[in-house]
């Protein structure tokens, strides 16, 4: 039993799948499994994380639903989190955000970010709350694949990105034959480096803790070759090559697949986890916004591709009075292939929210962000057509980012200060006369231009960790290894997750900006509403209509991709009426893409009502939500 | 043979084509006689077999009809009821709808050896409107099973491969297509609800039999502008086009159907809506790109059963896949670019060449460049992510109806159903009225017309292109060690030179597998007793002293592939003496193993 909970409790929440669980008598038991181990870590186990889940369930019923949503090949439960008011049906039909995290699984912070915000949520002030769950509902991952997210807690400590799907990753007809060993007993997974003429690496003249591959071009030799801590138990020459595991989740979508890629899985959506994850999306179709903690970033950096002019309303189908049989043709027509980059009228939108993203994690400047194939999110983006935001959580780049900005930001005030004082001469430059310092910032004493800048963020890194987490790296120590007799062999290097997750104590602080920023995104979506509604009589109970639906939310109601998809239905607005009372138009009219902050559309027709009895009508968006009203036909 | 009826079986005692009723009761015939009585005797006992069908069939059906999924799963079942010894029965996986999805595993019975065999999977009907292709597979398994120990190939191949025949990978598009009125080619899809218009219903506006009749016809409207009249010579169920400058007397209004959702649109929304030969993973594409491929690949229970039976079972070399029609023997890949190697696509090649012969009315062709792209198709997969070599069959084609090469053109179709087929295929125009048209008129061609064969053709179409599947299976490679060359070079010093044998057109590892790893390697290993193994490798000229020396456990030397029609040496060095075994591992290939002796001094 992995949650600690009775088999009959075990029992509850398999058959509580579809539906919710209401569990209130576990409480004390959580208070107990939560400080249970040992460890009061900001990275949470499996179980612990079932119990936080189990205990939000318990303290806010009839807003939380807590679900297994599927299991894990090691037989962890993959757990969704919903937040969200009304009836199933109700809840299906507003705009929903769907945040995923640990689906690398390798990034425990995404899990510690997202049950973090959804803690806040909750415990937020209730009107705020529920005024946001009244109009919304926000589906949470928090953890894809806890068969990787097992790894950290275990011992040795072993980091991969993989679930527990037996392998034959180096294709020599064995599975899972070369694991790593933790040669020297010191419960990390680390590395070694074999001083070998064959080797491909040189230490790092900066830093020699540090490798730093040999360039040719600039005549320099090898020496040092690098492997994952092990010996070749299968005596094939490779160090660890086909390992415990498994399958990357975030390489097992759709869009871009690698087949016979690294960790790809035998073919897209393979995994239990995957399918789970795929299906969910593809069963709840209100989702507009889906935020994903891991590879295939577009917020730390802005997507490539120029942006192009939004679709605009003008010249697809107004309204009625002509013929309204087709939908609405999608703005770009369909493609022979699938587009490689983000349509060009999406690309506003996104790079406006990696604004706001890297301003509420307090950078300045736009990272390198990871791209990688396969991913869920570029599948929700290019195949779902739904606007999909992806950064990991954290990274050695971010984190010196962050120092750095913080850093100007201080010496910035420190000046301001400063020249208040001295009351300096207008044009003095604040940036030249500003005192260097800061940790990151400072450069090398003798630091010349042309300074060899390749190892130079693990550099950087290294250093902040030597001052912030000691442990993070493993000093190297000379080891007899029974695979190399008579050569230099060191073990030591970055420990496992060091460069994946920071150090504990910036959990909170982290905690913090993302719940700013996902306290924004979850009020981004469309949001319609009727404007106006002209009704003119013409006579003898035949009456001109119009109705105008306007978008006063921030996104349009459907992103370019969506309509080129055509995975993100139309917007309708459906006349409750008899076909006879139509002289022009049908029951259903569908309305064009409307554009946020003040978008509209209208439709338009003639009918006749000789009763003159309000005219019921719904307007169903896809990703807007349900409006419903009748129209009056009494003038004044 | 005589046989005992078992009672299981007497349910297809009626199954007896008159075709080969005989005048004179005597041997060959399958039941034993019975005493005369008053009632008519059955035919089937008294009749003598043709070339080409089995001589005794201890399970009789009639293969001039189609059967539903559970008449496909009747005959596997009393296959395998009289044929224990040979076939296997179980289900690889469930129908959206829950029906099994059979297989009958067909091979010649082992005597306790567990070593695997080349494989060939064949299968039919992913679209659910394409039912011969479940007849065909069908017949397969019939012809397998009754022709063992009868005929010597047929022994033969059973000896050296296995079947898995699946009649039907859509059971549920299947029954819905035999059992609701239907055109020829509706439904192609499965019965899964898909929302078609984006309205947010699922399947709410389908083909209606607004006649009554059981059969859905076209509808046509009077109009004195129209672009249709009725052919002066099959004015009952045949509309020509009229020319440009001419008046026609008709529009055509589509399949019988009315505005069920009053969305003002007639069966926009039928039933299922997708392509199940578009959902397979390899060179998948969405929707929007390909049309019925659905949200992700493998998202269907039926495609994804499949994959896992396929991924199951890595002796799978050979694949056939059974649609209809057009007469094609279609290969990979199925869009421009697509991955196919030169090697690969040659042994199709070769093989498809002979099937033209074997099914004359057929054209071996490539999918992207003779067809049209198909982006996911099934045997892409299968070859793409899995390597194994096959071919979908289109069965049909109306250039059997009046055996010329070229298409038939559309009024030699009439005259076909008028003079041969006494206008069995049509159903007259009459009179309707419509909620929406008004005064219309319904009438034209059943479903049965135009992609199944007739009934008299349908038994040629199975056992042509059985007899196709059966000669690609028995190009599966076939392995044997050939000559071994032992040579001393010092005391205990011993070069070993062996020769393996492949003497059929396909290699144990087609090319696709060896360039992206999918399968693993063929292993050679020399091992014994007393004898150590210093060096091995594969021998590339033996001439000139050319060897792969392998640098790392020579004991275990590994192959890329074993060639079609060739052989390939391998040498080992060894020091020692006595007894040694050779074993070559192949994952498609089989297991052979030879015991040997180095040579005494």
């Amino acid at each position: 039993m992995h949650f600690g909970l009775s088999p009959m409790e075990i029992h509850l929440k398999r058959s509580g799948r579809s539906g919710c669980l209401e569990i209130l008598a576990a409480a004390a038991l959580l208070a107990t499994l939560s400080s249970a181990s040992g460890e009061p870590s900001a990275y949470l186990d499996n179980q612990r994380l079932g119990g936080q889940l189990l205990e939000l369930a318990g303290k806010f019923p009839g807003r939380v639903q807590f679900h297994e949503a599927g299991q894990s090949l090691g037989s962890n439960s993959v757990w969704l989190l919903e937040l969200g008011q009304g009836t199933p049906q109700e809840r299906l039909q507003k705009p929903a955000l769907l945040v995923v995290a640990g689906i690398e699984g390798n990034d425990l912070l995404g899990t510690s970010l997202a049950m973090s915000w959804a803690s806040q949520l909750l415990s937020s002030k209730e009107d705020t709350f529920t005024g946001l769950l009244q109009t919304t509902t926000i589906y949470l991952f928090p953890r894809m694949n806890p068969d990787a997210a097992d790894n950290f807690f275990a011992r040795p400590r072993n980091e991969t990105a993989v679930n527990r799907r037996p392998g034959d990753d180096d294709h020599d007809g064995l599975v899972d034959e070369d694991d790593a060993e933790d040669l020297d007993h010191d419960g990390l997974i680390t590395w070694m480096r074999v001083q070998d003429p064959e080797g491909e690496y040189r230490l790092d003249p900066v830093d020699p803790r540090l490798l730093l591959k040999a360039d040719k071009a600039r005549g320099e030799f090898g020496g040092w070759r690098l492997f994952r801590e092990g010996i070749d138990n299968d005596q094939d020459e490779q160090w660890n090559e086909d390992g415990r595991g498994g399958v990357n989740l975030n390489r097992n979508f759709p869009y871009n697949y690698q087949f016979f890629g690294a960790n790809s899985g035998p073919h897209p959506v393979s995994e239990a986890e995957t399918k789970v994850l795929a299906d969910f999306v593809v069963a709840h179709p209100n989702i507009g916004i889906v935020f994903t903690f891991g590879a295939a970033d577009n917020l730390l950096a802005s997507p490539p591709g120029g942006p192009s002019p939004a679709p605009t309303n003008t010249g697809t189908i107004p309204s009625s009075t002509g013929p309204t049989r087709q939908r609405p043709a999608a703005s770009d027509p369909s493609p022979r292939q699938t587009p490689t980059s983000l349509q060009g009228g999406d690309i506003p939108y996104v790079r406006e929210i990696g604004r706001q993203f890297r301003e509420t994690l307090g950078i300045k400047t736009e990272l390198k962000g990871a791209a990688e194939p396969g991913t869920f999110s570029d599948w929700v983006y290019f195949h779902r057509g739904r606007l999909s935001l992806a950064a990991q959580p954290w990274s050695p780049a971010l984190q010196l980012e962050m120092v750095k900005a913080k850093t100007a930001a201080e010496e910035a005030a420190k000046a301001k200060e400063s020249s208040k004082e001295n009351k300096p001469a207008p044009g003095d430059k604040p940036a030249e006369t500003a005192p260097k310092g800061g940790p990151a910032a400072k450069p090398e004493p003798g630091a010349k231009d042309n300074e060899d800048k390749r190892n130079e963020e693990d550099r950087a890194f290294l250093k902040w960790l030597d001052k912030n987490a000691p442990g993070a790296f493993v000093a190297w120590k000379s080891f007899e290894h029974p695979d190399f007799p008579g050569k230099k062999v060191e073990l030591g290097g970055f420990a496992p997750f060091a460069k994946t997750n920071p150090p504990e104590p910036l959990v909170q602080e982290l905690s913090a900006k993302y719940n700013r920023f996902l306290n924004q995104l979850v009020r981004q979506f469309p949001r319609i509403a009727v404007r106006q509604v002209k009704v003119k009589p013409l006579g003898s109970g035949v009456y001109d209509v119009t109705v105008q639906v306007e978008n006063s939310g921030y996104l349009p109601t459907s992103l370019v991709q969506g309509q080129t998809t055509r995975e993100v239905l139309p917007t309708r607005l459906v006349l409750e009426l008899e076909n006879r009372s139509f002289l022009s138009g049908s029951r259903i009219t569908y309305l064009p893409p409307i554009e946020g902050s003040g978008g509209m559309a209208e439709a338009r027709w003639i009918l006749h009502l000789p009763d003159a009895k309000p005219v019921p009508y719904q307007i169903v968006s896809a990703l807007a939500g349900t409006v419903k009203g009748a129209i009056s036909l009494e003038t004044k | 043979m005589h046989l005992q009826m078992k009672s299981g079986l007497k349910r297809a005692a009626w199954g007896i084509l008159a075709l080969f009723l005989a005048g004179h009761p005597v041997c060959g015939a399958d039941s034993p006689t019975e005493p005369a009585s008053s009632t008519p005797r059955d035919p089937g006992a008294l009749s003598f077999p043709a070339l080409g069908s089995p001589a005794a069939r201890k399970v009789r059906v009639e293969w001039n009809r189609f059967y539903d999924n559970e008449g496909l799963h009747a005959i596997l079942a009393q296959l395998h009821e009289a044929f224990p010894e040979l076939t296997k029965l179980y289900s690889i996986g469930k129908s959206f709808q829950n029906r099994d999805l059979w297989c009958l595993e067909v091979t010649a019975p082992q005597g306790g050896k567990a070593s695997p065999k080349p494989g060939m999977y064949i299968d039919g009907n992913i679209h659910g409107n394409e039912v011969q292709g479940g007849e065909v597979v069908a017949y397969t398994a019939w012809y397998l099973c009754h022709q063992y120990g009868r005929l010597e190939a047929v022994s033969d191949l059973l000896n050296h491969s296995v079947f898995y025949l699946v009649p039907t990978i859509n059971p549920d598009g299947r029954d819905h297509w035999l059992h609701t009125a239907n055109t020829a080619s509706t439904s192609r899809s499965g019965v899964r609800p898909v929302d078609n218009d984006g309205d947010g219903l699922y399947d709410e506006d389908d083909y209606d039999d607004l006649d009554g009749d059981g059969v859905i016809t076209q509808m046509r409207i009077k109009n004195p502008f129209g672009h249709w009249k009725p052919h002066p010579d099959y004015p009952d169920y045949l509309m020509v086009r009229v020319g440009p400058e001419e008046r026609g007397d008709y529009d055509l209004l589509g399949y019988e159907g009315i505005d069920n959702d009053n969305d003002g649109r007639i069966n926009e929304d039928p039933v299922g809506g997708y392509d199940m030969n578009r959902n397979w993973a390899f060179d998948w594409q969405p929707n929007y790109i390909q049309p019925g491929a659905l949200e992700y690949p493998f998202c269907l229970p039926e495609t994804r059963a499949v994959a896992e039976f396929v991924i199951a079972h890595p002796n799978l070399a050979a694949l056939q896949s059974y649609h209809n029609n057009g007469g094609m023997i279609l290969r990979g890949p199925g869009r421009e670019g697509g991955a196919f190697q030169a090697a690969d696509d040659n042994v199709l090649r070769l093989i498809g060449q002979r099937g033209e012969k074997i099914l004359p009315f057929y054209r071996s062709i490539t999918i992207w460049k003779d067809l049209y792209t198909v982006w996911g198709g099934e045997i892409d997969w299968l070859y793409g992510a899995r390597g194994i070599l096959g071919f979908s069959n289109e069965l049909w084609s109306n250039r059997n109806l009046d055996k010329s090469t070229s298409d038939g053109a559309p009024d030699q179709d009439a005259a076909f159903i008028k003079h041969v087929l006494l206008n069995e295929a049509v159903v007259k125009w009459k009179p309707y009225h419509h909620p929406t048209y008004g005064l219309i008129e319904i009438g034209g061609l059943k479903k049965e017309w135009g992609r199944t064969p007739v009934s008299f053709l349908l038994e040629e179409e199975c056992h042509r292109n059985m007899a196709f599947t059966l000669y690609h299976a028995g190009q599966m490679p076939r392995l044997e060690f050939g000559e071994c060359q032992v040579e001393k070079l010092a005391g205990q010093l011993f070069r070993i030179r062996a020769a393996i044998k492949n003497s059929r057109l396909m290699p144990t590892r087609s090319q696709q597998e060896v360039r992206n790893h999918i399968s693993p390697p063929d292993v050679i290993t020399l091992a014994g007793p007393e004898i150590k193994v210093l060096s091995s490798g594969r021998v590339v000229d033996r001439f000139f002293n050319q060897v792969e020396a392998v640098k790392r456990r020579p004991e275990r030397l590994e192959l890329d592939t074993l060639d079609g029609m060739s052989q390939t040496w391998v040498q080992f060095i060894v020091s020692g003496r006595g007894n040694y075994q050779l074993k070559l591992q192949s994952a498609k290939g089989g297991i052979l193993e030879a015991s040997r002796h180095l040579p005494e001094n």
